[in-house]
């Protein structure tokens, strides 16, 4: 630790593979120096179903890291990673079980610091009983006003956003890296500099700018790394490859991406406010400045996940031209056809079975808000969609529906035969699992480390008690 | 001439579940300039190009370092639903990027918030 400390930072996201030529750009963030390499890997930009499914999104990231892991190695630098998507534990597990094979297969052993943030329940359920208010993140979306128990124990998973602090505790503690579950994108590349004692405004300035990697380059690309010095009165922000360069224009605009407001966020224990933020072209790049952290009290974001039921879709092409003009008005009759009758108008009366047509080539991308009535093209895609509380009566109202589709009348039909085009065999799809995000609600933390030990494991060898954790959750 | 026509970039993505957020760059400074005179990048006109109430949309900024503007609204279908129809919301700029961008010199400026 130095009185006036500088970070190097390199930043790219895992879950997108690396540009073909990302070892020259890793080379040349080298030689300018690198302190910690930090690389997000978790969202909810894919809604809900990964988190209440446990299924994984097939990112790879144990091969986007490669080679980002072999730099912090042969230069031993601490990386910060979060692993899986969803990010809850069994979607770390099996990024850890892929990255423990990446390890035997490069001949590198690791000691990492692994650190879960999927909640269990039971800690959730005393927190609850315990008093703690744990109110939706975001006012008019639906959401419970409080959290209740029974909200926790119909979620399928539970995990929080962790902040800087537990990462922050792990990194203290000697680890090649850190690899978490779900977290803030910024804490991850807040912990580090934080550590070192600079200002919180200007870790969380870093991250904003640096969380999606090349991203906030012009031109952007996710596929490429970013580069910044971090000192305590800014950042100066630069693109390790030479195609690519951070500009005012890039870094302010960037600093509206994914963000409801463009320059208040609101984070574990603090508001990072940029509107006083300038942004300065230097030889190599941009220096960034006037950040501000406003504190708050400490909370995590949680999301949970709950079954909604189970989809299958029909789909049926619409090609012949009398029907094109009047689609909407024979889905709208097939679909009416299937809710009055007597198989499913009870189970749509309490909520068991839900149906929506979607009509693309119409409606397809707005829906109700679409303002144009009409077919304007020569064809049509109609899509009949069907949640319902089992898969068997989700494919038996998607089958009734389809009939009706296919065989229902409309005025001046001739083609007698069968209406519509079956672009797809079995005509109904059975889709999947379908979740909701029953919580995204804030829980007061009083020590933001507590719920989020680090655990200290050996790579490789650390995958067969990530695969029995797999198995014992399957 | 619409919207789009002005703009070298309009980018339309989630915000967490529930927030739509529209990114705006204007080509150039005059566009810029006569978007931010329109009615369209309003509250108002935001939830008319949209079919939606006024208290759906949360707010509307502008920041002429980038020639910027950024609305951001309520998502009337977001990932949370099962029948959403846009899991990102990368496709949801459309209502206001085909709307005309008039100039009411005659009326006061909109309020900038």
């Amino acid at each position: 630790m130095t009185n006036s400390p500088t970070v190097r930072m390199l930043g790219f996201v895992n879950h997108i593979p690396p540009a073909p030529d990302i070892e020259e750009s890793i080379a040349r963030a080298l030689d300018w120096g690198v302190d910690v390499i930090v690389a997000q890997g978790t969202g909810s930009d894919w809604g809900p179903y990964w988190l209440g499914s446990g299924g994984q999104v097939q990112a790879n990231v144990a091969q986007n890291v490669r080679p980002y892991v072999q730099a912090a190695i042969r230069h031993q630098i601490p990386f910060v990673f979060s692993f899986g998507i969803a990010g809850a534990d069994v979607h770390l597990d099996r990024c850890l079980a892929d990255f423990d094979r990446l390890c035997a297969a490069e001949g590198w052993d690791l000691d990492v610091a692994v650190i879960r943030s999927e909640l269990s329940k039971d800690y959730l359920r005393e927190r609850i009983a315990g008093g703690a208010a744990v109110r939706p993140a975001t006012a008019d979306a639906g959401l419970v006003p409080e959290l209740t128990r029974r909200d926790v124990d119909e979620a399928e998973r539970i995990v929080a956003l962790i902040g800087p602090e537990p990462v922050m505790a792990a990194l203290g503690r000697g680890a090649a890296g850190v690899i978490t579950g779900r977290a803030l994108d910024i804490g991850l590349f807040m912990a580090y500099p934080m550590l070192r004692g600079l200002p919180t405004a200007v870790a969380a300035h870093a991250g904003k700018l640096l969380e999606c990697g090349g991203l906030a380059l012009e031109p952007g690309d996710s596929g490429q790394c970013i580069w910044a010095q971090l000192d305590s009165g800014g950042l100066e922000v630069r693109s390790p490859h030479p195609g690519y360069r951070a500009s005012v224009r890039s870094l302010v605009s960037h600093t509206f991406y994914e963000r409801s407001h463009p320059s208040l966020e609101e984070n574990p224990g603090g508001c990072l406010d940029v509107t006083d933020a300038t942004y300065t072209e230097t030889e190599l790049g941009v220096r960034c400045t006037g950040a501000r952290w406003i504190e708050r009290p400490y909370t995590v974001l949680l999301e949970g996940a709950r079954r909604e039921g189970f989809r299958a879709i029909s789909m049926l092409a619409v090609r012949e031209p009398a029907l094109l003009r009047q689609v909407r008005g024979w889905s709208d009759a097939a679909e009416q056809a299937l809710r009055s009758s007597p198989r499913f108008a009870e189970h749509i009366a309490r909520g068991r079975l839900r149906v929506a047509t979607r009509i693309f080539g119409l409606d397809g991308v707005l829906g109700p808000l679409e303002p144009n009535t009409e077919v304007t093209g020569h064809e049509a895609c109609v899509v009949l969609d069907v949640v319902a509380h089992d898969r068997v009566l989700a494919e038996e109202a998607a089958y009734f529906g389809f009939i009706r589709l296919f065989i229902g009348p409309y005025p001046g039909r001739k083609t007698t035969a069968g209406n519509a085009a079956a672009p797809y065999m079995p005509v109904v799809i059975p889709v999947s699992d379908v979740y909701t995000f029953s919580i995204y609600h804030l829980l007061p933390l009083a020590d933001p480390v507590q719920p989020f030990a680090a655990i200290l494991q050996r790579f490789p060898g650390a995958r067969l008690e990530a695969e029995s954790r797999i198995n014992a959750t399957a | 001439m619409q919207l789009h026509e002005y703009a070298s970039i309009i980018r339309s993505k989630n915000a967490g579940p529930f927030c739509l957020t529209i990114d705006i760059f204007f080509a150039d400074a005059g566009g810029y300039a006569l978007a931010r005179r329109s009615d369209l990048l309003t509250v108002p006109g935001v939830a008319r190009a949209y079919g939606v109430a006024e208290s759906d949309v949360k707010g509307v900024w502008w920041d002429e370092r980038v020639l910027g503007a950024k609305v951001s609204l309520l998502r009337w279908s977001s990932s949370s639903d099962p029948f959403c129809p846009d899991l990102f919301g990368a496709h949801l700029h459309t209502p206001l990027a085909g709307r005309e961008l008039t100039d009411p010199r005659q009326q006061p400026e909109a309020a900038v918030t």
